[in-house]
């Protein structure tokens, strides 16, 4: 919580005008199905998805990495706000999503697990149940990613780097196009 | 004794025990951590009943193991004995059922003060849900 909390403030230079809400279970992520961070999904005034999980980053500062340009998403998203421009249909926003596999909700429960271990004290215990997750889920972002601070390694250090040029040998699973 | 379920990452404190290397919790612990009853004809919820023949591996005596009845509702299922907790993941279905759906599933989430905060809160409006991280 104290994390999200100087992130926010270190996100912005301006008083925050939206709502921020913290996820530390991963149980939003999980049922929404995000990927990776920065995601962004639309819900429509009738709480229909219009757009599902997408990596819309702010800005095109990490573009090399991503391969994601911030401008389409931007001009989409003031079309839809103004003028009510789905970017998509119905069906294809229905189309676009997979259930998750069962490997991969088995690593969501260890890591999970691991976490609930961790704020209990139970660090070794909690390590183990880590290392079990990362292993059922070696191509998962919010696993694989997620888990470096908690472990103690820099998330832009070289376990990261080694984590981005693995997954992205292996042809960037589980990513939208 | 009390056992700790995480059901969909909500925290339940439960009776129950740890037996053999299983995390065990009593039929009533069950049902208020997942809405799952044990009734006469089996493991029910709402319409749908799993029955009784196929709970051999979830019951044990008066118990109900967590482990078997992640599988037999499909649900992944880690378990630490040694802290007598269990997490019980969504149902692969139910997920897939719900994203697959186009519905905005409903969510309470803290926000930096603690306070929850609902996606009904903004309910008849235009949402723009941006994940990101604090690392």
């Amino acid at each position: 919580m104290d994390a999200a909390r100087s992130c926010a403030r270190e996100e912005t230079t301006v008083p925050l005008t939206f709502t921020v809400l913290v996820d530390r279970d991963h149980a939003w992520a999980e049922a929404y199905g995000v990927i990776n961070v920065p995601t962004t999904i639309w819900v429509d005034e009738q709480d229909r998805v219009v757009r599902p999980p997408a990596i819309a980053p702010a800005d095109d500062r990490f573009i090399e990495f991503t391969k994601f340009s911030a401008l389409p998403h931007h001009e989409q998203l003031r079309a839809w706000v103004r003028d009510g421009v789905a970017p998509m249909t119905d069906q294809e926003v229905r189309s676009r999503r997979e259930p998750p596999d069962p490997q991969l909700q088995l690593a969501r429960a260890e890591r999970r697990l691991a976490m609930h271990l961790r704020r209990r004290g139970f660090d070794d215990l909690g390590a183990a149940h880590l290392d079990r997750a990362l292993e059922l889920a070696p191509d998962d972002w919010t696993i694989q990613r997620g888990s470096l601070p908690v472990r103690g390694k820099d998330p832009f250090g070289q376990d990261f780097f080694d984590f981005y040029q693995r997954w992205e040998s292996a042809g960037r699973p589980g990513y939208p196009s | 004794m009390t056992v700790t379920l995480v059901v969909d990452g909500a925290v339940h404190e439960v009776p129950g025990e740890v037996r053999d290397g299983s995390v065990l919790v009593t039929p009533e612990g069950l049902h208020a951590a997942t809405g799952w009853a044990l009734e006469p004809e089996g493991l029910c919820r709402g319409d749908v009943c799993i029955p009784r023949y196929r709970l051999a591996d979830a019951l044990a005596d008066a118990l109900v193991d967590v482990a078997g009845v992640g599988a037999v509702l499909g649900r992944a299922v880690a378990v630490e004995p040694a802290a007598s907790i269990a997490v019980l993941a969504g149902a692969p279905d139910d997920l897939g059922a719900t994203i697959t759906s186009g519905d905005a599933p409903a969510f309470t989430l803290p926000d930096l003060d603690g306070n929850p905060v609902a996606l009904s809160d903004f309910a008849g409006r235009k949402k723009l849900l941006l994940a990101w991280s604090s690392w």
